[in-house]
């Protein structure tokens, strides 16, 4: 963490106030850091001349998002001003840390395209009202994918997946809750199944006489997992469906789909959302409060949120599902893309079973009781 | 320059470990002990269990080198001091999965591969201590008939018994505060190496308290081993 804040320092260090500069952080990958260095960058800068954008990537995971709380929160502590981030990519939990301790900026409704912002995503984040805070740059999906040579029949329910683990020991992956957010949000799924709590789960009040419903399907999840083998993070649960060394695994679809755009992947491996669903995790463009750069800022998400830069750099370039409205983005779509997109898991898969993480109170609950029963 | 590099950042998570909101607490250490103290023994066992294999290869490897100087191997010994521990731990996963992936993500791998790591700072340590003994008690044992083996086991290591304390106690409390092998290894469920929990309850929950409380029994487990380091080098 303390090297993550190190580089965004020294990355960050020219003022933000000269003329037109703008820095953006991404909490993410290296080839989401890419896509706005290379592509989106280069395209805003066309419509708006003299813009100097300063793209800098602090690593991957929650950690990564962390690392940005991290140095706006010591700069707001500090009475710093202004804050030399205009644009961050952060996680929903993070935005929705951020929204609830007043670091960031109000700036949808300046948008454009802000009618484009939909879904409950962008309503709420456990629990907190982000309505207006964020836009994701593309939504991200966790998936179940597995290995058609090895799988008959792909599972269309967690029984399905309970069953066919119980038939196949080993075989069947997910990193945990300690690997990364694709393991977290299996976990979650899976306590949304156990208990048909979805709606009070992610929607509140937070009710702690749930405990015992909470507790009881995590205890089952102990069972299920020693049918499973717990992978070291989601890259290597992609590594060990690569490897042969598990047929069926929890997985991100964006990190599926880059690992076989750059060839690193069996093109065969093939992604599935099963019922009752599993969580969607977006990656949040967000502004702070003391940005120096405010004003652009918003503009250049405005840049991002347009459908044809949509269609262009998130699902043509890198086959991400699309951050805004659906509707206005994929008929801009190629329909070789459009297949591509929807291989496995459909545009109807994705509006049934595409659920929400729960409320913080609750996702603190369910992975503290995996903490304690499953380990 | 102490105070303010080492001191300082100590303090400040000690005081994070036993405050919440502005009161004094104990409930981030109630924490550790409810959900980690297998992993405070589990990584005590991993570290231990490194530290054995590393001396189990370094002895013979360092006594084979005090009695017949050969510096290509000498060299290639010396090779883990320059690779980094995320490369190790990469290395070392990627070669074991496909053929032991079992073993990849164990106690053992994480064992084995901290043990290839520090296997150049075992090297460097045991060589200069076992240079350090005079060649008239191994010529003196070799004219009685003692063949390699023994002038390791009954010459060397005795005489060098202080220089070894010493290189296991700073190869211990370097496993104990491992982070980038154990990453790079270990499975996402099952008992965790203490970095790795501190990673995960600030990383994942944010949790800046418990991660410094986990900070804290790792520093104590560390100044456990220091001491007994600075009792030697006092002694």
């Amino acid at each position: 963490m303390t090297i993550r804040l190190l580089i965004l320092l020294l990355a960050l260090a020219v003022p933000a106030t000269a003329a037109g500069r703008l820095n953006v952080a991404i909490g993410a990958d290296v080839n989401v850091v890419e896509v706005h260095k290379t592509v989106l960058g280069p395209g805003f800068a066309q419509t708006s001349r003299d813009t100097d954008l300063n793209v800098v990537g602090t690593g991957t995971g929650e950690p990564a998002s962390r690392a940005i709380y991290t140095k706006l929160k010591a700069q707001a502590d500090t009475g710093r001003k202004p804050w030399d981030i205009d644009v961050a990519l952060v996680s929903m939990a993070v935005a929705s840390q951020m929204v609830k301790e007043g670091l960031l900026y109000r700036y949808v409704p300046q948008l454009k395209n802000a009618g484009l912002v939909k879904g409950a995503e962008v309503k709420e984040a456990f629990g907190v009202a982000v309505d207006g805070y964020v836009v994701p740059m593309f939504q991200n999906q966790i998936a179940i994918a597995y290995n058609p040579a090895r799988v008959a029949a792909p599972p269309r329910s967690f029984e399905d997946i309970v069953a066919w683990a119980r038939a196949n020991p080993g075989k069947f992956g997910y990193n945990g809750i300690k690997g990364g957010v694709s393991g977290v949000g299996f976990t979650m799924g899976w306590v949304y199944w156990k208990t048909g709590q979805y709606k009070a789960l992610t929607q509140g009040p937070f009710d702690k006489t749930k405990e015992g419903a909470i507790r009881e399907a995590v205890t089952a999840l102990r069972e299920f997992n020693k049918t499973a083998l717990i992978t070291n993070g989601n890259a290597g649960t992609l590594d060990a469906l690569n490897r042969g060394e598990i047929a069926m695994g929890v997985v991100w679809i964006d990190q599926l789909v880059a690992w076989k755009n750059e060839g690193r992947m069996d093109a065969t491996i093939t992604p599935v959302l099963p019922a009752p669903g599993l969580p969607i995790y977006p990656l949040y463009l967000v502004v702070p409060r003391e940005a120096a750069s405010r004003d652009l800022a918003v503009r250049y998400i405005d840049y991002v949120a347009t459908p044809e830069v949509q269609a262009r750099a998130i699902v043509e370039k890198f086959g991400w599902y699309p951050g805004v409205d659906p509707d206005k983005v994929l008929p801009l779509v190629s329909a070789r893309s459009r297949e591509l997109l929807f291989k496995g898991v459909s545009a109807e898969d994705l509006a049934r079973y595409s659920r929400q993480m729960p409320i913080k109170e609750y996702h603190d609950l369910i992975t503290l009781a995996y903490e304690e029963i499953v380990r | 320059m102490l105070g303010a590099v080492f001191l300082w950042p100590l303090a400040a998570s000690v005081l994070a470990s036993l405050t919440r909101d502005g009161e004094a607490t104990v409930a981030h250490y109630a924490t550790v002990w409810r959900l980690y103290r297998a992993d405070v023994l589990y990584t005590i066992g991993v570290a231990a269990a490194g530290t054995a294999l590393t001396f189990a290869a370094a002895i013979p490897a360092c006594g084979w080198l005090r009695l017949r100087a050969f510096g290509p191997v000498e060299f290639l010994l010396k090779v883990p001091l320059f690779v980094p521990f995320v490369v190790v731990g990469h290395a070392l996963r990627v070669a074991l999965s496909p053929h032991a992936p079992g073993l990849a993500g164990s106690w053992a791998g994480i064992a084995l591969a901290l043990a290839w790591k520090h296997l150049g700072l075992a090297a460097l340590l045991l060589l200069g201590a076992f240079r350090g003994v005079d060649e008239a008690y191994l010529e003196a044992a070799r004219d009685v008939g003692a063949g390699g083996g023994r002038l390791v086991r009954d010459i060397l290591v005795p005489m060098s018994a202080p220089a070894l304390a010493v290189s296991g106690i700073l190869i211990f409390s370097s496993m104990l505060a491992s982070f980038s092998i154990p990453l790079m290894m270990s499975r996402g469920g099952g008992p965790q190496m203490l970095m790795i929990d501190v990673y995960y309850r600030y990383g994942q929950h944010g949790d800046f308290a418990t991660a410094s409380a986990l900070g804290v029994v790792a520093y104590l487990l560390a100044m456990g081993a220091a001491l007994a380091y600075a009792r030697r080098l006092t002694a």
